[in-house]
């Protein structure tokens, strides 16, 4: 099960980088073991793109090494380091990239080893009506779909994605993460994701690194973040409602007996959920239709940041919840008053890192 | 929507159309055209046009073939470098193409720089052949192929060659699968470019490849002999020649700028 995992994987990656681009000096050691994903955040410009580039040999090591599966791939003993098209490393964009001149097919067989794209992985993720297609038919969501799958069709050791998701619209968004989980948990012998979206972090990965202005600021897990949060930055990030409970198939019973409705099936044992502060709605009456999380609480405590209102609520369900000041003044919000917490099931983000096979 | 032009602005712009295509319009009102049958078979004339067809496909293509190269290694070049190769690349462009022809005739003659070398070791000799007709079209034409590629290749987005490599392609194969594909708009388009101003080519043709009829003699060196002898011939070859220039710019004129 979950935890466990992360102590005593075999080393995969080991890496100690220090690049300079333009204003920005970026220093990270980083080890990743087998069969683990690390999701890098950070502010934009804190030098997350860049970490993946030096990966690549796409930018110069100042000093540092990078050493993949025991090969060397750059150190200040080598000679030359090894050229990216060597470094059995994949790369997902945020765009995709898909070569625009090729069909799906074409596309899918371009690194693949044997030039013969694995069934299963066309099965995974679900493929099989888009191979005669060309890019330009794609919708943005069936694009990263194939661009993961180009990626894992040539077997990389380790694979780098830039905002994989970004491009996708929210209900895409969920979906694809929950492709990019599967083919994680059965292709995958390591993974670097850079996301700005905790959701994708907390679902994915089982480590957090955060990058800010080129350093480190805290590497540990999310629920790690989220109880002593190292930097202004991190806290403000993981505003988020984290909960643990026993999975029973689509549902997580928490500690005190309260449900949580989740978009997943076949959940069992400890589960850890977590839930954007943003996606909470707050109603006076019990909210009707919908297969929606709904919980009768009470507003505990209730604070101003700019134009959002941040709502603490007590009772059944002790929850966070960002609404905006226009949304508090209509509800008339005070503490004591009685309010209807709800969620949807989409919106319940499930720890990803348990892997309960 | 637009705002209405100025009228003036409209009067003086469509005056100046109207004063470029006089020109045009009184040559095509000066043409035998019942004779047109006749002067188009003289053997001078097809002789002409047929040499014109042929080098200037050849020109094109030689200038796209060894255009390529060239244009990727400047759009990977930066600084002073780069501007130097470039205006060495372009002087073509903006040289007469008359002291073109001449450093060719210095470089390639049979007594040039290359060309005895290229005589001892092959045989050809290209001066006043068609080879020469060809060498001097690509000559004037290189520059405005490197120049409509590499701007095509700057603009590709540089983690098309990033993700080809991550896929495990070297270099080579990024170039011939990825590179050159996703920017073979512009290959077609320079080859148009080129073959458009092959066609028209004169100073350099004359210097480098003579005006032999029927050997180096292209349309353009018929017409200015014609001019002399057979004012009439010279109208017919003109003729074909405005409307093959005219047919390409309508053909491709999604190439060059945006349809309406």
């Amino acid at each position: 099960m979950a935890s466990a995992m992360n102590d005593n994987r075999p080393t995969l990656l080991d890496a100690h980088i220090v690049v300079e681009r333009g204003d920005l000096l970026l220093e990270v050691a980083l080890q990743v073991g087998q069969g683990e994903t690390i999701a890098i955040m950070g502010p934009n410009g804190a030098g997350k793109t860049s970490l993946l580039y030096s990966l690549f040999g796409w930018l110069p090591l100042r000093s540092g090494w990078i050493i993949l599966d025991d090969q060397t791939l750059d150190s200040p003993a080598e000679e030359r380091p090894v050229p990216p098209h060597l470094r059995n490393l994949g790369m997902v964009f945020d765009d995709g990239l898909l070569f625009s001149h090729m069909t799906v097919e074409q596309n899918l067989a371009f690194g693949a080893a044997d030039k013969l794209v694995d069934a299963r992985l066309i099965e995974l993720l679900d493929l099989s009506t888009l191979r005669s297609k060309r890019v330009q038919q794609l919708s943005a969501g069936q694009r990263q779909r194939v661009a993961l799958a180009r990626t894992l069709a040539a077997e990389p050791k380790m694979v780098l994605l830039d905002e994989p998701l970004s491009s996708l619209d929210p209900s895409a968004r969920t979906h694809a993460r929950e492709l990019l989980k599967s083919a994680f948990r059965s292709e995958l012998a390591g993974a670097l994701l850079v996301t700005h979206d905790p959701a994708d972090a907390f679902a994915l990965a089982d480590r957090v690194m955060v990058l800010e202005n080129g350093k480190v600021t805290q590497f540990g897990s999310l629920s790690d973040l989220s109880a002593q949060p190292a930097t202004p930055w991190i806290a403000d990030l993981i505003g988020w409602n984290f909960f643990t409970g026993s999975g029973k198939n689509s549902i997580v019973v928490l500690a005190d007996g309260t449900e949580v409705a989740t978009s997943q099936s076949g959940l069992l044992g400890d589960v850890t959920v977590a839930i954007n502060p943003g996606s909470v709605s707050l109603f006076l009456e019990a909210p009707v239709g919908s297969p929606r999380n709904n919980w009768r609480c009470e507003v505990f405590d209730l604070q101003f940041v700019g134009d959002v209102a941040r709502v603490t609520l007590s009772g059944v369900m002790k929850i966070r919840a960002d609404i905006t000041r226009t949304a508090a003044a209509e509800l008339g919000l005070r503490k004591g008053l009685g309010v209807w917490a709800s969620v949807k099931a989409t919106e319940v983000v499930v720890q990803g890192s348990e892997r309960s096979n | 929507m637009r705002n209405r032009l100025p009228r003036r602005v409209r009067v003086l712009g469509l005056l100046v159309v109207a004063l470029v295509a006089t020109p045009v319009v009184s040559l095509l009102c000066r043409v035998p055209w019942s004779r047109m049958p006749s002067l188009l078979t003289e053997q001078v004339v097809t002789d002409a046009l047929l040499l014109s067809l042929l080098s200037s496909v050849l020109a094109a293509f030689v200038a796209v073939t060894v255009g390529i190269p060239v244009a990727l290694l400047l759009s990977r070049m930066e600084g002073v470098l780069a501007s130097v190769t470039r205006a060495l690349i372009m002087l073509p462009m903006v040289l007469p193409p008359v002291v073109g022809g001449a450093a060719l005739l210095f470089a390639f003659g049979r007594k040039g720089t290359l060309g005895s070398t290229l005589e001892e070791v092959t045989g050809l000799v290209l001066p006043y052949s068609l080879g020469g007709v060809v060498l001097a079209n690509a000559f004037v034409a290189l520059p405005f192929v490197v120049l409509t590629i590499e701007g095509s290749l700057r603009s590709l987005d540089p983690r098309f060659e990033l993700a080809a490599a991550s896929l495990g392609a070297n270099e080579f194969k990024t170039t011939v699968r990825v590179v050159l594909p996703m920017v073979r708009g512009s290959l077609v388009a320079a080859g148009f470019l080129a073959w458009a101003r092959a066609l028209g080519e004169f100073g350099a043709t004359i210097t480098f490849a003579g005006n032999i009829p029927g050997k180096t003699q292209t349309l353009p060196l018929a017409v200015f002999v014609a001019m002399e002898t057979d004012q009439e011939a010279a109208l017919a070859m003109s003729v074909v020649l405005i409307l093959i220039s005219l047919g390409v710019l309508l053909t491709m004129r999604e190439r060059w700028w945006p349809a309406r």
